[in-house]
């Protein structure tokens, strides 16, 4: 908010210089964030928060300046002269709605002649961001600019029985506001009436019909203090913001209306040569009560951790006019009706920490007794996960958690998806309106992006949840997927299937899954032959990998092999248990490879099963050697090389004894497998 | 003749090698004249023992064998010294600045590099390091901070909402609110995660991370709000950096602060990163208002706390120097691989 700094420091008395305000200001909770060159001197930008409309105006914040820098605040002084006409034979002013008005104020002056303001109010106006416009505007601009009370002003001669009722609008009721705009109104809003139409919406813009002209000869004045809760939904549903609407949204001063209106209308009166008619109108339904507030020294010394005296925390009461009283320890305070944020000690005692300030507060850590510092098993889970994926090579991307809904209509099919997904009510964008039910269309869309900027070889990984709509409610799981192009990250060639799941075993391992099967996988996200769900020994699917689909790549522009996989990391060990040491073997290994020639149909995961189960416990590891298909071997055929590695726990193997197992693993794959050896 | 004549030798020996040193025929030159078969120098002081009288035979053969295993050593080392240098263009030299074979190499995101920094000070602290939902509902994101409906506050924190009356969390502090509501005090915590606000542009992002902090025992004291801060700030950034409170406003907390850190860009001599001011606005922090342990049973007679909450992106932004938020979730991978 600008504040004219010049017009601030005309507002003080006994005040140190120009910088020091501005540091005490920030100091004690008033940032000032920005001082620029205005006309005849600095504007502050100065961020005023939500909870202190008092001080969203001149004289408000001029008085804490006063107490952060230890000046003091000049009293307004004005004089109104009236004439003897009684302002109740112009105007009435009725509050038919109680609960949206509490006070309103009137007053009319007649006889105005068309007059620019004077100079020096337009400077301050200019300089705090208001435009001038005319004398009679300009007034109650600079009025709530210093005073904080938003008024209004009417051409009487426009005011429909010149009666002016505080109400709720019915449904259906129209209104040009003063910008222009035909606003529609609903049923509840605040509104001013005259005796027939709606002329204003309550405490947030005029109507443009008894707005002020240069032919204007009576004006009637409005000083009024409306409900927060009802201006700031009426506003929010209107869609409309405007200084009234935000110092009344935070809560105006109700005993405001009085002074201000008195104030506005002398300076009236001065500017144009009008008569300020005898009386106020004050029309009162629901009094401010004060009320009081009580904290001791003792109990701010001990939430502050800093020993404070009670005449400081006077003095700082008695700068805030909170009228303090101390009765031994005790501290009671008056809360003045322009504090509306002050309700409970808490309040209180944050007053005092801000005018003492954190500075002055010595730094001591606290002592707990709690056990040391443990992380969630969430954060431990996706972050071994995290690790696997960063020494698999891959490099982490964050795509959003919302998707295309195009993207997500693709997720009906897929093996990994977890439920019906869940909408955004207010997306900031129709490709970002669903929550994801999977990490893959966010990691296409970036391998399409790297592959347009150029990126030959792309090895990326997400780690993060997907959402859906459970039968209790919404759920979420986290997972990890991610994806391969280009050169193989290990070998010189292409990638290929193995490269996935030599990562994806990687995975697995870390996340303690030991037991999970590769499986051929039918999602139609994945290629017909180069897909595999992975399951646990219960049947359930946690994971899938493989090439992506053409079908699918092209619905993501992309023209490269992509292999992804996605792993759901719910059913991760929470812990891995720790690992347990194995005597090392004493007698030494004997390998043998054998080369098998079988038909593609037998899976090597059965080959090597079978392999175990004949040769028994001495064989300790199969390796793969190498495979072949194509020329010399029937279409269909494939030729596997393995390479056994036999161990005895009590003696030495023989070679003799390690060809007798070869022989007879040989007969055993023949009769169980039917398959020859070259 | 005697051990002097030895020790003649001996250095005489040690200055011919030297000065034939890489020089394969120098080298055979000194064997010849020191080990030489027909007339070495060795075989001479070989010769002398016989000619000593025997109580002096003792020492001298001792001293003489010293010797020979000297000449005999130093000569094998100067020869494959000498075959070394004179072979030197034939060996397979390699290139040393060649590129070496890159195994692969993965990266982590640098949000989740300062997550994780961020963590383990705390973790080395005391504190737990906690996790909740990234959907809430209204209750814990805003009702039990203090936040009620019509609040302005909720027009700062743009919410995306959801059917069911459900939000995506516009901070991480529904957390905190969940740990109240299980645990007794003392709590420490440390909250990081992902949240979602309804704001795009180069400073916003309708999604990204926090890092929420709650300390609740009896006695907590803005003194020890405004040292964990500070022990933080110092172990994240660096031990000369001033650390201001300035009193601020959040539903939650009273007092609040707004946290600033002088700006590790200009020294505080006013930069682009900090407007000139010589600040840097890093994280918001404060007492835990007492209706917020009231909404979740805490009693606010006996305990006191502070929370505290910063931004894991724009630190990553600050600490890597990347300008525009947005470049963190385009899911570019060159930017990660930096972080190699």
């Amino acid at each position: 908010m600008n504040f004219d700094a010049a017009w601030l420091m005309d507002l003080l008395s006994d005040a140190p210089g120009i910088d020091e305000v501005a540091d005490a200001l920030t100091a004690c909770g008033f940032l000032v964030e920005l001082r620029e060159e205005g006309d005849g001197g600095e504007i502050w930008d100065i961020e005023v928060t939500t909870n202190r409309p008092d001080a969203m105006n001149h004289r408000g914040l001029a008085r804490e300046a006063a107490v952060a820098s230890g000046a003091k605040v000049r009293p307004l002084e004005f004089n109104i002269e009236e004439n003897d006409e009684s302002v109740a034979d112009f105007a009435s002013v009725e509050i038919a709605d109680p609960t949206m008005c509490s006070r309103f104020c009137a007053r009319v002056i007649r006889g105005v002649a068309p007059a620019e303001s004077p100079e020096w109010m337009q400077r301050r106006l200019t300089n705090a961001g208001v435009r001038p416009i005319s004398a009679i505007v300009d007034v109650t601009n600079y009025v709530l600019l210093e005073l904080g009370q938003p008024l209004h002003a009417y051409d009487l001669a426009k005011v429909g029985g010149a009666k002016l009722v505080a109400r709720q609008a019915e449904a259906g009721e129209i209104l040009v506001t003063l910008d222009g705009e035909t606003r529609k109104l609903e049923a509840g809003m605040p509104v001013i009436a005259d005796a027939y139409d709606v002329v204003g919406l309550a405490g947030i813009m005029g109507g443009a019909d008894s707005e002020i002209g240069d032919d204007t000869v009576d004006v009637l004045l409005e000083a009024a203090n409306f409900d927060a809760l009802t201006v700031r939904r009426a506003a929010r549903k209107l869609g409309m913001h405007t200084e009234a609407s935000h110092r009344f949204e935070r809560g105006a001063d109700p005993d405001l209306p009085p002074l201000a209106i008195d104030y506005a209308a002398a300076l009236i009166a001065e500017f144009t040569g009008g008569m300020v008619c005898e009386d106020r109108i004050d029309v009162r339904p629901r009094p401010y009560e004060a009320h009081q507030l009580q904290t001791t020294s003792a109990k701010v010394t001990g939430f502050m951790g800093l020993d404070v005296a009670m005449d400081r925390l006077v003095g700082i009461a008695s700068g805030l006019e909170l009228d303090p009283v101390v009765d031994g320890d005790t501290l009671t305070v008056t809360v003045p009706s322009f504090r509306v944020d002050l309700e409970r000690e808490a309040d209180l005692i944050e007053e005092f920490v801000r005018h003492i300030g954190f500075e002055a507060v010595p730094s001591v850590l606290p002592v707990l007794s709690t056990p040391p510092g443990q992380r969630n098993p969430n954060w431990e889970l996706v972050d071994r996960a995290r690790d696997a994926a960063v020494a698999g090579g891959l490099a982490e991307v964050m795509n959003w958690s919302f998707i295309d809904p195009s993207a997500d209509n693709e997720l009906e099919s897929y093996v990994l998806c977890p439920g019906p997904s869940i909408e955004l009510d207010n997306p900031l964008a129709s490709t970002q309106a669903i929550m994801r039910r999977s990490l893959l269309p966010g990691l296409l869309a970036a391998v399409r992006d790297n592959l347009n900027q150029g990126e030959r070889r792309i090895a990326i990984f997400e780690q993060g949840r997907v959402f859906w709509r459970s039968d209790d409610g919404p759920a979420e799981s986290e997972r990890l997927a991610f994806a391969l192009v280009g050169a193989a990250p290990v070998s010189d060639g292409m990638v290929e299937f193995a490269d996935l799941k030599g990562i994806a075993e990687g995975l697995i391992r870390r996340l303690g899954l030991h037991e999970v099967q590769w499986r051929r996988g039918g999602s139609p996200w994945l290629d017909e032959g180069q897909g595999a769900d992975l399951q646990t020994d219960d049947g359930r699917v946690i994971g899938c990998a493989g090439l992506v689909a053409d079908s699918m790549a092209k619905k993501w522009d992309i023209k490269a092999s992509v292999f992804v996989a996605e792993l759901d990391l719910t059913p991760a060990a929470e812990s891995i248990p720790l690992q347990q040491f194995e005597e090392l073997p004493r007698f030494p290994a004997v390998t043998a490879d054998m080369t098998i020639e079988h038909s593609t149909s037998l899976d090597y995961a059965e080959l090597t099963e079978t392999v175990r189960g004949l040769a028994g416990g001495l064989v300790e590891t199969i390796d793969l050697m190498g495979r072949y298909a194509g020329k010399g071997l029937p279409s269909g055929s494939v030729r596997t090389t393995i390479r056994m590695t036999y161990r005895a726990g009590d003696r030495s193997l023989t070679q003799t004894e390690v060809n007798e197992q070869q022989e007879a693993l040989r007969r055993g794959l023949s009769d169980r497998l039917g398959v020859s050896f070259a | 003749m005697g051990l002097e004549r030895l020790e003649e030798v001996r250095s005489a020996f040690l200055a011919d090698l030297d000065a034939a040193a890489g020089d394969g025929e120098a080298v055979e030159q000194v064997r010849i004249r020191y080990a030489g078969r027909k007339s070495g120098v060795l075989l001479e002081l070989t010769a002398a023992l016989r000619e000593l009288p025997n109580e002096a035979k003792r020492d001298y053969g001792r001293a003489l064998n010293e010797l020979k295993k000297l000449v005999e050593k130093g000569l094998k080392e100067a020869r494959s010294q000498a075959t070394a240098d004179s072979d030197s263009k034939t060996v397979n030299r390699v290139d040393v600045t060649l590129p070496g074979r890159a195994l692969p190499r993965g990266a982590e995101h640098p949000v989740h590099l300062v997550r994780r920094r961020i963590e383990e000070i705390f973790l080395r602290m005391g504190y737990d390091v906690e996790s909740g939902p990234e959907i809430e509902d209204d209750w814990h994101n805003f009702e039990a901070l203090n936040i009620p409906p019509d609040h302005p506050a909720r027009d700062d924190q743009d919410t995306f909402y959801l059917p069911g009356g459900n939000v995506l969390r516009t901070h991480t502090s529904p957390v905190q609110a969940r740990v109240m509501e299980s645990r007794k005090p003392p709590i420490r915590i440390v909250v990081p995660g992902r949240v979602y606000r309804r704001d795009s542009d180069l400073r916003h992002s309708p999604m990204f991370h926090q890092i929420e902090g709650l300390v609740v025992d009896e006695g907590i004291t803005v003194g020890n709000l405004k040292a964990t801060l500070e022990t933080f700030l110092h172990a994240l950034f660096s031990d000369d950096v001033e650390v201001r409170l300035r009193p601020s406003y959040f539903p939650f907390t009273e007092p609040s602060a707004e946290v600033d850190i002088s700006c590790i860009f200009c020294n505080m001599k006013g930069c682009g990163v900090c407007s000139g001011s010589g600040w840097i606005e890093i994280l918001g922090a404060g007492m835990v208002d007492p209706r917020v342990f009231e909404a979740v049973g805490i009693d606010p007679e006996r305990c006191t706390g502070f929370a505290f909450g910063l931004g894991l992106d724009r630190v990553a932004m600050l600490q890597y120097g990347i300008p525009d938020l947005r470049q963190l979730f385009a899911g570019d991978q060159r930017l990660t691989r930096q972080f190699e």
